[in-house]
């Protein structure tokens, strides 16, 4: 407990010092750049970690936020911030028609429809010329004054990503060790089996997914003030939904910091190739074999297997009391002699009778 | 009313090709419930082979099924095989999804890294060529391609339904611990699944070749507008994936003429979100999604 | 209505339930009644529609016609989470928990929430901890509170599982096979474990082929054949009726 509230700490404190440690503007927004992605992976995780439903299409709630807050920000000339907000909330109660669309039945309909709101979304935004811009763009009126000049403006949005993202990371854990987040997890895990023991399953799912648009939309409404320009190809993007989807399954979608760990991971590797190599297709083959291999052997992710490896050099109390039970058995059968396996307690039977009565169950 | 059955004409050609590919789309998810988001992107990996030939050999792009379709069959199954089958049941639905998006971008980008995201068009000697019926204009290519859809699903119709691997097949796709237990190889069987649907893929990427410009992304036109197809249709049923092909193909021709080619495209959303509020079991034909 | 002419109270109860898959009628008709605070078994042979009655009464599956009642109370085709909260708790055919969770975790599912506040709270909340550990230490397992539930055997996963039911503090348990791919001595402790809660009050319904088993613990025995009853009655008039026989044999 105490060590990891010390990384927390170490972590924390290396996040604000980046602006004051990066040697020049580019490295800062990409700095910037990297924590839009952290807090769109984080707000991904509230439904893919939790419920184990996997969206690929998230950037149709990041780009809608973005979009709200843009147009919020043009027509009525509110505060950006309230703007923001209040795309959000927006977003969260379109979220709501959604959700009851694609999470009613399980399984694939929900993947269906997320990628399908995508398509839609940049079909709508494109053609829809006289409101969004259209192909041309839509350019967003920036927050803060001309005077603030662009590593400042930098370095504000850096800090302003960062407390968003602090946000997203302190509900995730509240909803982690609280009774909804107990329910959320038994529906990744077996949701037949969560809601024959009376676990409400489609409220749950519905209210995880609407939480989890709203704060993408949030992240897409900062990076549209960050940016200051939308273009629906990069906001109705598939490529920018699955990274999200990347990111968190690289980290590891069952815990706090996975999305983030794998937005920075994956985020220096996107820009770092975008600046080496330009903007080629071979972004989209190492993008694709990179998720494949992520699905194909390590679909816990990162933290997990790490974490796995720390344990085995390291014993733990529970461990422990695991193995004694399993040596309290062994050292009964010694005493008692060979044969009296089967009398043994049950519950600290041997793996091996156990497995064997696995097989023949299967 | 000359455009209006124009419309007509064209919907039911257009139809044709979706209820094809709709139809490889739905055995994928039949014998593995996988909702395989690479299909189309083989569909245009087909297109741009069918075009590179006829550009390289100057024969018809027709030819090029020879060596597309046992090649596309074969993938398939190595696909079933060696990736799919390799994930775990219990996240099943949901990384397959993953892993076949991840194929998709491998094969775009491959696309665009071999042929470039220049938009490409074969240029045949009939490709101009149209035959007046009933008053309507239809260009030649289009109904040799739809001819090429209708004869590939009939094809695929006689499979299912009179040979025995096709009873196969259709055991599996209704009750896979069933079809194990009299004894039929399902893996195997899923594994060659895998094979026709991706043969499918192949013809709809000839016969797409044929009159269609390509570029590599233009596979997210086609699977939006496929997976709305098998949702309506009701997940798992090939019948139910044509008529639903059809009669969405249709409506997006009609609608062309007051909505413009565009806003026609979001019919399919539409009615993707109608079936799923108020069916979700789909109109025409079992869901395979429900439990059990 | 719930009340037979010998005074025993009709908990589950259903009339001409039927479900098919495609051609097959698994459950064909099924009027069934089991007593309320007894041991009640349901037998028959295999492919007989326990397993799909079993569903069907408990929500996962939507029956096609007929009906099903708790208590008087209609629950046909209820969500399984409605049923659940009428009081109703089960156990699945091959055991299931939640693999990735920790023991303690697997039994704070099903603890439930009515407000707001008490969903958005710590799930580790003393009083409940308290009751999953009594719980967890009456089936055997308590050392076992933080490893995963993946991490446990599988007759370890079986108690696990029947602990996590009996969380959720349902009136009516039905356990599907509870003796199924387990070893004598924990067969003997699960059967230990019904005997004393249905002393303390607890409707038991459990689908079993182990007979030894099903005649030592019932009080009431339903036979299953073709998707309905056909014979019930206590286990030593059940042993001897001669359509018993003719269904498992096949005579």
């Amino acid at each position: 407990m105490l060590t990891k509230g010390m990384g927390l700490l170490v972590l924390a404190a290396a996040v604000l010092a980046f602006p004051s440690l990066a040697p020049d503007p580019f490295i800062l927004s990409v700095g910037v750049v990297i924590m839009s992605y952290a807090v769109l992976a984080t707000s991904w995780n509230f439904v893919g970690g939790f419920t184990g439903y996997i969206s690929l299409g998230h950037a149709s709630y990041s780009g809608l936020g973005a979009y709200g807050t843009a147009l919020l920000v043009i027509h009525t000339g509110i505060n950006p911030w309230v703007a923001m907000i209040l795309g959000g909330l927006g977003v969260a109660v379109l979220a709501v028609p959604i959700g009851i669309a694609s999470l009613r039945v399980r399984g694939a309909s929900f993947v269906i429809v997320s990628i399908a709101m995508v398509l839609i979304l940049l079909l709508v935004f494109q053609s829809w010329g006289e409101v969004t811009g259209g192909s041309n763009g839509l350019r967003v009126p920036r927050p803060f004054d001309e005077s603030v000049l662009r590593p400042e403006q930098h370095e504000r949005f850096f800090y302003l990503h960062a407390a968003l993202l602090a946000v997203a990371l302190l509900v995730w854990w509240a909803i982690d060790r609280s009774r909804f987040g107990t329910g959320l997890k038994a529906i990744r895990e077996d949701e037949d089996k969560a809601q024959s023991l009376g676990v409400p399953t489609f409220n749950y799912k519905l209210t995880a997914f609407v939480i989890s648009a709203f704060f993408t939309a949030l992240g897409g409404g900062m990076y549209a003030l960050w940016f200051g320009f939308l273009d629906p190809i990069f906001q109705f993007s598939i490529l920018v939904g699955s990274y999200m989807v990347l990111m968190s399954l690289l980290g590891g979608i069952r815990s706090l910091l996975g999305p983030f760990l794998g937005a920075v991971i994956v985020g220096y590797a996107v820009e770092f190739f975008k600046n080496q190599y330009g903007d080629t297709q071979f972004h989209l083959v190492a993008m694709g074999l990179l998720l494949g291999v992520v699905v194909l052997f390590m679909p816990d992710g990162i933290i997990p297997a790490v974490s796995q490896l720390i344990d085995r050099f390291r014993p733990q109390a529970a461990s422990i009391r695991e193995v004694s039970a399993g040596e309290l058995a062994e050292q009964r059968r010694t005493a008692s002699g060979p044969g009296a396996s089967t009398a043994a307690d049950p519950a600290t039977d041997d793996e091996s009778t156990d497995r064997l009565s696995e097989g023949v169950q299967r | 009313m000359s455009l209006f059955f124009q419309s007509l004409v064209l919907g039911v050609l257009l139809g044709g090709l979706y209820a094809l590919l709709a139809a490889g789309l739905t055995l994928y998810f039949g014998v593995m419930r996988v909702v395989m988001i690479a299909h189309s992107a083989f569909l245009i990996l087909a297109a741009y082979l069918a075009w590179f030939f006829t550009t390289e050999t100057g024969l018809d792009p027709l030819l090029s099924l020879v060596v597309t379709v046992p090649l596309f069959f074969v993938t398939g199954v190595l696909m079933q095989r060696l990736l799919i089958s390799r994930l775990r049941p219990a996240t099943l639905t949901m990384m397959s999804v993953l892993l076949t998006f991840s194929i998709a971008l491998v094969i775009e980008g491959m696309l665009g890294f071999v042929f470039s995201g220049t938009q490409r068009r074969i240029r045949l000697p009939y490709s101009g060529e149209s035959i007046e019926l009933f008053g309507a204009n239809i260009a030649v290519v289009k109904l040799i391609a739809f001819g090429l859809a209708a004869v590939s699903l009939g094809a695929l119709f006689l499979i299912l339904k009179m040979t025995q691997f096709g009873q196969a097949l259709r055991a599996t796709i209704q009750h896979p611990d069933a079809a194990r237990l009299i004894g039929i190889n399902t893996d195997r069987i899923a594994g060659y699944g895998f094979g026709l649907g991706l043969a499918t893929a192949a013809i709809g990427g000839t016969a797409l070749a044929l009159d269609s410009t390509i570029y590599p992304s233009l596979h997210w036109h086609w699977i939006g507008p496929l997976m709305a197809i098998i949702v309506v249709g009701g997940l798992g049923s090939i019948p139910g994936a044509a008529i639903a092909a059809m009669l969405l193909g249709l409506g997006q021709s009609l609608l062309q003429i007051p909505l413009g080619t565009t806003w026609a495209q979001t019919i399919f959303y539409v009615a993707l979100f109608a079936t799923l509020m108020v069916r979700p079991q789909g109109f025409f034909g079992g869901r395979l999604a429900q439990r059990f | 209505m719930t009340e037979t002419a010998t005074g025993t109270r009709i908990g589950l109860a259903t009339e001409c339930l039927s479900k098919s898959f495609g051609g097959v009628t698994a459950v064909d008709g099924a009027s069934v009644q089991f007593h309320h605070g007894k041991v009640n078994a349901l037998i028959g042979p295999n492919g007989s529609g326990k397993t799909t009655f079993f569903n069907c009464v408990t929500g996962m599956i939507k029956p096609d016609s007929g009906r099903a009642t708790y208590l008087g109370d209609d629950i046909t085709g209820k969500a399984s989470h409605r049923i659940a909260r009428a009081g109703i708790g089960r156990s699945f055919q091959l055991c299931r928990v939640f693999p990735r969770m920790t023991v303690m975790e697997n039994m704070l599912v099903a603890v439930r929430s009515t407000s707001l506040r008490h969903l958005a709270a710590p799930a580790r909340s003393t009083a409940e901890v308290d009751r999953a550990r009594e719980l967890l230490s009456r089936v055997g397992i308590d050392h076992l509170e933080n490893s995963e539930a993946r991490d446990i055997s599988y007759g370890q996963q079986k108690l696990l599982e029947l602990a996590g039911v009996l969380m959720a503090d349902p009136e009516t348990i039905m356990l599907d096979e509870p003796a199924g791919g387990v070893n004598p001595a924990l067969i003997d402790r699960i059967a230990t474990l019904v005997r004393d809660l249905n002393a303390e009050g607890k409707t038991f319904l459990i689908v079993e082929h182990n007979m030894d088993l099903v005649m030592s613990l019932s009080d009431h025995v339903v036979v299953f054949d073709r998707g309905r009853q056909i014979c019930e009655g206590p286990p030593s008039v059940v042993q001897s009726d001669p359509r018993v026989l003719e269904a498992y044999l096949g005579i």
